[in-house]
C-alpha cells in the first residue's frame, strides 16, 4: 500500500539518507529500529513531507509521487491520508484536548462541528481521556499529551499513522500507557510505521522490523528474524548494546 | 505673579486638555489600523525570506528607528506639500495643498512610524511560536494559510500583546508631537490655553495627568485582553 523507493536526503554535507527502500502492506505494523543518527526519524518525516527528500519516490495507493518535484497539491492530498504522531506531542498549545483532535476534521476536512466533536470524543475515549476533553495541553502529563496526540491522529481515520519515537520524551513510568494505546490501535488493524527504541513493543506488535544504520536499511524481517537470527553483524552489535543478555529467552 | 498654582485654571484647563483626547485617539487608531495589517504582512514576508521585501523592510526599519519622530514630522510636513504642489500645478489640478488639515500628515507619519515598530513586534512574536506547531498543523491536513490562521497567529498574538501594548502607548504619547504641525491634540490645546496668562506649569500638569490616565486605561484594556487570550496558559486544577 505504501512504498518508498531510493529515498535520499542531505543536510549540507551530511548525507542522512542514502537510498532507503521500504514497503508497507495494508494493516502492517512496521517498526524501524536503529542507533541515533541513523536517519530513521528523517526518513519517517520524509514520508509525509515534513522533510522533503532530495530524491526518491513515494508510491501510495498506486499513485507515484516524485519527492523532489512533488507539488503542494500532491503533498496536501498525501497528508490527508497519513497521520503523524510526534516525539514531543506537538499539541496545539492554545486548544483543548478535544479541539486538538477536531481541528483537522473541522478545518481540513470541512466536517460539521458537532459531527467532528462526536468523533473527537470517541477518539479520546479510545485513549482513555474522556475526562480530559476540555483540558489544555499544559494541564496534562506527558503521557496524557501523547495520548491526545494519538487520538488526534486516529480521529482523522488515516490509512497510515506514522509514529516518531512516541515514548522517547516520556518519563519511564508514563511509557506504558502510551504503548498500551498503540498496541490497541495495532490490533484494530490500522497501518502503522513506528520509529522507536522500545524493543518489547517491536517484538510483540511488529509484523516487520527494519534495522537502519548510517542512512541505509541494513536488514529487515519479522521480529523473530531480526531479534533471534540477525544476519548482519551491524544488527547484532546494535541488539547486543540495547538488549539485556538473556533477552532472546523471551521471544 | 508667582502665588503658587492657579487652581481654578488648573481645573478648567484639565478639561481643555481632555478635549484633545479624541484627536489623539483618532490618530492612534488610524495609525494602528494601517500599521497592524501592513506590519504583519511585512513581518511574515520578511520571515519567509521573500527576496526583495526582506531588504526593503530592513532598510525601512533602520530608517524609521534611526531618526527622531519630530524630524520625520518636519520632513514630511515640509516636503510632502511641496511635492504635491508641483504635482498639482503641472497637472492643472486646482487644489491648494496648504489647506490640507494637519491631521492627514499626522496619519501618514504615525502610520509610517508604527508600521516599522510593529514589523519588529510581529517578527519576534511569529518566530516565538515553535516550528513544531506548524508541523503538527500540516500533519493534521491543514494547508499553510489554515496553519497560520488557526495555529500560528493566535499563539503569536499572545506573545505580541505586551509589545503591542507598549507600542500603542508610545504612539499615544508620540501624538503629542502633533503640536509641531498645529494639530489640536492634548498638548497643543493645553499650551494654547496657557498662553493667555502664562500658566504653563498648570497646563503641563494637566497634560501630564491626561496622558497618564489615558495610558493607564490602555494598559488596563490590553491586560484584560491578554488575560482572556492566554487562559490556556494558566494551569490550576487540571480540568
Amino acid at each position: 500500500m505504501l512504498q518508498l523507493k531510493n529515498i535520499h536526503k542531505q543536510f549540507g554535507d551530511n548525507h542522512v539518507l542514502k537510498g532507503v527502500d521500504i514497503s508497507v502492506g495494508k494493516g502492517d505494523v512496521v517498526v524501524i529500529l536503529g542507533p541515533s543518527g541513523s536517519g530513521k526519524t528523517t526518513f519517517l518525516r520524509s514520508i509525509n513531507f515534513l522533510e522533503r527528500a532530495d530524491a526518491g519516490e513515494i508510491i501510495f495507493q498506486n499513485k507515484t509521487i516524485e519527492t523532489k518535484t512533488a507539488t503542494k497539491k500532491e503533498i496536501h492530498a498525501l497528508r490527508q491520508k497519513i497521520a503523524f504522531v510526534f516525539q514531543n506531542y506537538n499539541l496545539f498549545q492554545h486548544k483543548t484536548a478535544l479541539e486538538n483532535v477536531t481541528e483537522g476534521l473541522i478545518i481540513a476536512r470541512k466536517m460539521k462541528k458537532d459531527e467532528a466533536e462526536k468523533i473527537g470524543v470517541q477518539a479520546l475515549e479510545k485513549v482513555g481521556l474522556h475526562d480530559k476533553l476540555n483540558a489544555y495541553p499544559v494541564q496534562l502529563s506527558g503521557g496524557q499529551q501523547q495520548r491526545v496526540g494519538i487520538a488526534r491522529a486516529i480521529a482523522l481515520n488515516p490509512d497510515v499513522i506514522l509514529f516518531d519515537e512516541p515514548t522517547s520524551a516520556l518519563d519511564p513510568e508514563l511509557v506504558g500507557e502510551v504503548l498500551e494505546v498503540m498496541k490497541e490501535i495495532a490490533h484494530d488493524g490500522i497501518t502503522m510505521v513506528v520509529v522507536t527504541h522500545e524493543m518489547d513493543f517491536a517484538r510483540q506488535v511488529a509484523d516487520k522490523v527494519i534495522f537502519m544504520a548510517d542512512g541505509v536499511v541494513v536488514e529487515e524481517g519479522t521480529p523473530k528474524e531480526i531479534f533471534v537470527h540477525p544476519k548482519e553483524e551491524r544488527t547484532r552489535q546494535f541488539l547486543k548494546r540495547v538488549l539485556p543478555e538473556d533477552y532472546t529467552v523471551y521471544i | 505673579m508667582t502665588n503658587g498654582l492657579d487652581y481654578p485654571f488648573l481645573f478648567k484647563t484639565f478639561f481643555v486638555a481632555l478635549s484633545g483626547v479624541p484627536i489623539a485617539l483618532l490618530v492612534t487608531i488610524v495609525a494602528l489600523l494601517f500599521a497592524l495589517p501592513t506590519g504583519f504582512a511585512f513581518a511574515l514576508s520578511s520571515l519567509n525570506n521573500v527576496p526583495f521585501i526582506k531588504q526593503f523592510v530592513r532598510l525601512y526599519i533602520s530608517f524609521v528607528r534611526g531618526t527622531p519622530v519630530i524630524v520625520q514630522i518636519f520632513v514630511v510636513y515640509s516636503s510632502v506639500p511641496l511635492l504635491l504642489d508641483i504635482f498639482f500645478t503641472t497637472n492643472n489640478i486646482n487644489v491648494n495643498v496648504y489647506d490640507v488639515h494637519p491631521i492627514w500628515y499626522a496619519f501618514i507619519i504615525f502610520a509610517f512610524n508604527t508600521t516599522a515598530i510593529l514589523i519588529e513586534v510581529f517578527r519576534s512574536a511569529l518566530s516565538a511560536v515553535d516550528r513544531s506547531q506548524i508541523e503538527a498543523a500540516y500533519a493534521v491536513g491543514l494547508n499553510s494559510v489554515q496553519a497560520y490562521r488557526r495555529i500560528v497567529i493566535p499563539q503569536a498574538l499572545i506573545v505580541a500583546m505586551p509589545n503591542l501594548c507598549t507600542a500603542t502607548i508610545n504612539l499615544v504619547k508620540a501624538t503629542s508631537l502633533g503640536y509641531a504641525i498645529s494639530l489640536h491634540e492634548i498638548t497643543l490645546k493645553a499650551k494654547v490655553a496657557a498662553n493667555v496668562n502664562y500658566n504653563y506649569v498648570e497646563a503641563y500638569i494637566d497634560i501630564f495627568i491626561v496622558y497618564l490616565i489615558l495610558c493607564m486605561v490602555i494598559e488596563f484594556l490590553f491586560r484584560q485582553y491578554e488575560k482572556k487570550l492566554s487562559k490556556y496558559k494558566m494551569q490550576p486544577s487540571a480540568a
